[in-house]
């Protein structure tokens, strides 16, 4: 029993430890504990999908999920899209050519969807990747963009 | 100062654009798709405390007393603010018509489900909302004023202290002979409509770090602040601050479309962080505070509307009566939003005759704030709905009472009966190409295959403009004393610096209008460097030059001005500088594509850099009057409008955006459910700057005006209870909801604004609505049905399905 | 919006779980997935003293066969509906339903028994357990007790489940061969709760042309599922065609009990029922053929 709790977690690929409160979320703990603000919070209740990340390689709302439930996980957020050295990933650049963001807040949560979806499904057609970006609100660009983004990152990361 | 027609190289000295015109990448991306983007909720201030704020559960209720002892005990908790100290140190809101606002906190009584009560102070959030929780207020319920309809009947109760009335702002304005056009019509339509309130919603919610140094008297806000020019005056009013000591940094915004200037909650944690005398505190708007307690809720409306008509389709004249439910409070600019249709009034038609009379009413509900299109789409939404009603009456087909009705391309400018004046357009022109490419024909004969097979299928095909650049003249019809102005001033500092790359200082943020990449883009081509040679940065209200920032479709227009006039002024210094280094005169010296050289005489050229390079190392060559400063400001204000008069006939706007869409729906008879089975738009904003950054507006509006249509809406119960305060019940459109729409370009390049642009950012959202409400219509139309009511949800669609005849 | 203190506790053991609830007499609430859980913490509208994280006992994360159907432990997650081989051999309903169930992003933390613990009338997977007649295992200290679905669910968010107790798995048993299933629901927007939904099974006698076997479950037109045995009882016999999905879908409206809210009205909930009983019947039929054509033939 506990209200507060030290957590290990690879985020990443950088192994971090900190004391957290049990109430708090993971979304929180990322941004406060560990300085990742990349990931942002949009409702805190599990419904625009801003604060996705992923968690062992599955998409999770971090902001309704406790920091001490990710104890001992691999967690990878949008920081850990580009190359150490700044070279963005090819998701993060088709986003960037088909201009599938404009004001970017929700940008980091499309990204982390699109990761989990062509890491698993690098042939998903027009209606599953539909299925999995309807999770992500997006009140900018009217997907219309996105979709486009994400199948010229499909098609890239199949032609590397 | 009417200009011509962009001319290069006269207004951008190149004989090709490489940048402007193109789809440049954008500059913000590299941020924000790594997550190195710093919003306001990223900010962290040394020992800064976070804020949470008790709300109302009452819609209106007298506070008989406070007890916050408890949660000051609480460890962690900093402070505690009640209204006792909001109103000995501040004076209500900022609000137009004046007078109909309260304090940023509620005092004596509470004015709708959400109002703040109080604000905590803690080291952490947690802490804070676990300090709201032991504070006791006792309550004592009043009636709800719940609905405008009744409040505007003058009886009480009344929802503002000392007032006798629940109506803020009653005003009614004609142009032309109404009387007269509707006596000698063949053929009168009314309606009455009803649209509902729903919002911007942004994914980020509103942030305020402030910090008020008792030592200097300084203070210091941070955050998701939109319009320092608009947020200053508002704190100063209301904490009698001197503008001097107020310093506004905006942080990148996550989305705005009108909401990001909150002035009440500015207001209120700076009255927190004066109390905390030195430490700076953070609010995060959560998103139920989002939905149920901020001034965003926007046009919660009744309208009452006529048409006269000529057996022919001519419009000869119209009646809008509206009453607007404007919340508990006429809150800041809000009122505006009833005034925007004066604009525009007939639309893209020439309706000689009109009359507009417009009601804001206080009720027991959020206040309405600014919201992306400030009140103009369910206004086009009335007007072709009656012209969709007076065609079928009049047996002609849509596009043909459209077609009769359109101001000509030849017309412009056209002055609208109330004074405004469109620059430029071919509307006719835009639902031709909107006819072809959406393949018109084909979808009719879709159409009524689909109905012999009883299907319900409709088309809407509709206009709408959008006016660029509007602002204070409209507002001085409702508070003349602050708003009687023609400017809406943007400038920018431009400066080469030694190593001869490109700075602008904008004061705005970057908000996902891709503000900074235009500039880049203008600078990148008016020196004829590359993209990345340019920096743009956002400078603090302190620092910046007179800004009105991305509002009201204005940036692309006032932007454009702006650089052009401070590269202009930055390139002349250049140019004096060059003339002493190619031995020439001054006036001989010319840039063309990046290039200083003597006018006609082929030979030696000097880039920008070389120039400024020379004019910082040497001054004692320097001619006289020159400083070794390559640096130059301009502020650009709109040419031409005017104050409106007594009658509210004035020059509002600078230009005028023509729209055209098609839009497809099926709706399911049984379960009332609509779906859009094509959206085709024609968009003529004139120059496009940025090709893809139009499109990505285009269908970003179109996705939000999908929302308002048929999903997006603020349900409220007879107690003034709001029923939609989460994501689950307030429903923003999805991926799945947004159809795969068609955009096509027509050009129609403004006259007076530089380089021809006009405003977009505002978008199809004005459009939108009325695309698919009337395409629900003409579904509906073979059962002789029709709904009058916004947004179309099944069960509203499904409850007129009821009353069909068959 | 952030959570009130609670203490946490995250045993590894069923055991423990079992006995920290056993402890807290009703002041513990169980945290499978969260999906439902965490939004109610944040808004601090559930405000258990103790929340019991059961993610960590790895003996509840399985999916196993069960005779010839499948038992799915309280760990299991949602997605796994759409990714093991198990379900889509032997629960090819289930499979289906999951893309109504959400999004991926909540299907990925979201469990199944935690969907069926949480008993949200408008939720797929209650409806889905009374439908295929699934049982749930409900577990306490002094062991295990099994519950049928059609008495697990007592009303809103109110199930037969013990303050004490843990919901460690539900089995569903294989449906009958001959029967074809669909599932249908009407919902403001994809993913989200149903307005009305409805789990249709239907089994014809391919040489009489008769319906021998119906299932109509109806889920958002209650305060739990509602499984609709009049209608059911008027397809039997009947030709499957229009009149007898017409019959059933006007006894369908007698049997549900439906509330206004918002978004629907208990009339458009009842008509919507209504229509929905026809199209899923239809569809049943449509898979029914198909699934003759796939095995009659041969």
């Amino acid at each position: 029993m506990a209200t507060s709790r030290t957590v290990k977690v690879r985020v990443n690929g950088v192994d971090h430890e900190a004391t957290v409160e049990a109430r708090k979320t993971l979304v929180d703990f990322l941004r406060e504990d560990l300085g990742l603000t990349g990931t942002n919070v949009g409702c805190e209740h599990g419904v625009c999908g801003a604060c996705t990340i992923l968690m062992n390689g599955e998409t999770v709302r971090s902001c309704i999920m406790l920091a001490v439930q990710a104890d001992g996980a691999e967690l990878m957020t949008v920081e850990g899209l580009a190359q150490p050295g700044g070279e963005l990933h090819p998701i993060q650049e088709s986003f960037r050519d088909k201009h599938g963001l404009q004001c970017g807040f929700c940008t980091p949560g499309f990204l982390m969807t699109t990761y989990e979806l062509l890491s698993k499904h690098p042939h998903a057609d027009e209606e599953e990747i539909k299925e999995w970006l309807s999770g992500n609100l997006c009140r900018c660009t009217g997907y219309q963009d996105i979709l486009e983004s994400v199948k010229l990152a499909a098609t890239r990361l199949r032609n590397p | 100062m009417a200009a011509a027609e962009p001319k290069l190289p006269e207004q951008l000295p190149v004989t090709q654009p490489r940048h402007v015109g193109k789809d440049s990448p954008r500059m913000e991306d590299p941020l924000m798709v790594t997550g190195k983007v710093e919003y306001g909720n990223d900010i962290r201030a040394p020992g800064m405390l976070h804020a949470a704020i008790l709300r109302s559960p009452h819609a209106h209720a007298l506070i008989k007393s406070i007890d916050a002892s408890r949660a000051e005990k609480l460890p962690g908790v900093a402070a505690v603010l009640t209204g006792k100290e909001v109103k000995s140190w501040s004076r209500p809101v900022f609000g137009v018509p004046e007078g109909w606002t309260g304090y940023a906190l509620a005092v004596e009584k509470t004015h709708w489900v959400g109002e703040p009560v109080a604000v905590i102070a803690a080291t952490d959030r947690y802490i804070a909302e676990d300090a709201l929780e032991l504070i006791e207020v006792e309550y004592e319920p009043l009636e709800t004023v719940a609905d405008a309809l009744k409040a505007v009947t003058g009886e009480g109760p009344y929802v503002l202290e000392g007032k006798q009335s629940n109506v803020a702002y009653d005003r009614k304005f004609s142009f032309g002979d109404v009387p007269g056009s509707f006596a000698a019509a063949d053929v009168i339509v009314r309606e009455r409509f009803r649209w509902h309130r729903s919002s911007g919603n942004p994914i980020e919610t509103c942030v305020c770090i402030a910090d008020w140094n008792p030592v200097t008297g300084m203070l210091t806000l941070r955050g998701s602040h939109r319009s320092p020019h608009l947020i200053l005056p508002a704190l100063v009013i209301s904490l009698g601050v001197s503008s001097q000591q107020v310093r506004i940094i905006q942080s990148p915004l996550g989305g705005s479309f009108g909401v990001k200037t909150f002035a009440r909650y500015v207001i209120l944690i700076s009255l927190m962080a004066k109390k905390l005398k030195g430490r700076a505190v953070k609010w995060t708007e959560d998103r139920i505070e989002h939905l149920i307690g901020s001034s965003t809720h926007a046009w919660d409306r009744h309208y009452e509307c006529a048409l006269a008509l000529k057996q022919d389709g001519t419009v000869t004249g119209m009646k809008m009566e509206l009453i607007d439910d404007l919340g508990a409070f006429s809150e800041w600019l809000a009122i505006g939003m009833l005034l925007k249709p004066l604009l525009c009034l007939g639309s893209c038609y020439r309706i000689p005759n009109v009359e507009y009379a417009c009601k804001g009413l206080v009720t027991n509900k959020t206040p309405q704030g600014p919201l992306r299109a400030f009140g103009l789409p369910p206004h086009f939404w009335v007007l072709e709905q009656l012209l969709d009603v007076a065609a079928k009456k009049l047996g002609l087909e849509r596009n043909e009472i459209r077609r009769r009705n359109f101001i000509k391309k030849e017309e412009f400018p056209y002055v609208s009966p109330s004074g405004n004046v469109y620059d430029s357009g071919d509307y006719e022109g835009s639902l031709k190409l909107l006819l072809e490419k959406s393949g018109y024909d084909r979808l009719l004969k879709e159409q009524e295959k689909a109905r012999s097979e009883g299907r319900l299928v409709g088309l809407g095909v509709v206009s709408s403009i959008e006016p660029g650049l509007t602002g204070p003249p409209m507002l001085a019809l409702a508070a003349p004393r602050i708003f009687s102005r023609t400017s809406s001033p943007e400038g920018i500092l431009v400066r080469i610096d030694g190593f001869g790359k490109l700075i602008a200082e904008l004061g705005f943020p970057p908000g996902g209008q891709s503000q900074h990449s235009f500039v880049r883009q203008i600078l990148a081509d008016y020196f004829g460097v590359e993209l990345e040679d340019v920096q743009v940065i956002t400078v603090d209200s302190l620092s910046m030059q007179p800004s009105t920032g991305p509002i009201s479709s204005s940036m692309a227009i006032a932007l454009t001005g702006a650089v052009l006039g401070a590269a202009a002024r930055l390139a002349d210094k250049l140019k004096r500088v060059a003339a002493v280094m190619l031995e020439a005169r001054a006036d001989d010296i010319e840039l063309l594509d990046g290039q200083f050289r003597v006018r006609g005489v082929p030979g030696k050229t000097l880039a920008a850099a070389q120039v400024s390079q020379f004019m910082m190392a040497r001054p004692d060559l320097l001619p006289e009057g020159i400083d070794g400063n390559p640096e130059a400001t301009y502020v650009w204000n709109p040419p031409d409008r005017t104050i409106p008069d007594e009658r509210g006939f004035g020059r509002y706007s600078v230009t005028a955006a023509g729209a055209q869409h098609l839009c497809m729906v099926e709706v399911d008879r049984a379960t009332g459910q609509v779906k859009i089975l094509k959206y085709v738009m024609v968009d003529d904003c004139g120059v496009r700057l940025n090709p893809s950054v139009v499109r990505g507006m285009l269908m970003g509006g179109m996705a939000h005006g999908v929302g308002a249509a048929l999903l997006e809406e603020y349900v409220y119960d007879e107690n003034g209870q709001m029923l939609t305060s989460s994501y689950m019940d307030y429903l923003l459109p999805t991926i799945m909801e947004v159809p795969a729409a068609e955009e096509h370009e027509m050009c129609t390049p403004s006259p007076i604004a530089p380089l021809g642009v006009k405003g977009v950012g505002e978008g199809a959202l004005h459009t939108t609505p009325a695309a698919v409400l009337c395409a629900v219509n003409d579904a509906l139309e073979p059962l002789g049905i029709r709904i009058t009511e916004a947004p179309m949800s099944p069960l509203r669609v499904w409850k007129a399905l009821q009353g069909a005849s068959r | 919006m952030k959570p009130p203190r609670f203490d946490y506790y995250d045993p590894r053991t069923l055991q423990e779980a079992l006995e920290i609830l056993d402890a807290h007499q009703g002041d513990g609430k169980v945290l499978a997935g969260g999906q439902s859980l965490m939004p109610l913490l944040n808004m601090r509208l559930a405000r258990p003293k103790v929340v019991v994280d059961i993610n960590r006992i790895q003996a509840l994360s399985y999916i196993r066969p069960m005779e010839s159907g499948v038992a799915i432990g309280a760990n299991a997650r949602q997605r796994a509906l759409q990714q093991e081989n198990l379900i889509a051999e032997r629960l090819p309903l289930l499979r289906e339903a999951a893309y109504y169930i959400a999004h991926p992003q909540i299907r990925s933390r979201g469990t199944i028994c935690g969907s069926l613990a949480h008993a949200d009338p408008a939720a797929e997977l209650p409806a889905l357990a009374m439908a295929l007649d699934a049982e749930l295992v409900a577990t306490g200290l002094r062991g295990a007790r099994t519950i049928p679905s059609d008495s697990f669910f007592l009303s809103f968010f109110t199930t037969d489940l013990q303050p004490n107790e843990i919901l460690t798995e539900v089995r569903f048993p294989a449906p009958p061969k001959d029967m074809a299933w669909s599932i249908l629901e009407v919902s403001r927007r994809h993913g989200d709760f149903a307005l009305v939904g409805i789990v249709a099974g239907l089994a014809v006698d391919q040489e009489r042309q008769a319906v021998t076997d119906a299932r109509l479950i109806y889920f958002g037109v209650g305060p739990t599922p509602i499984r609709v045995k009049q209608a059911e009882r008027a397809l039997i016999g009947q030709r499957p065609a229009e009149a007898a999905w017409d019959a059933a879908a006007r006894v369908a409206g007698q049997g549900i009990d439906p509330s206004n809210d918002i978004h629907a009205t208990e009339e458009y909930r009842r008509a919507v029922a209504a229509t929905l009983t026809k199209r899923a019947l239809r569809a049943a039929l449509g898979k029914l053929k198909d699934l003759n054509a796939s095995t009659g033939s041969a």
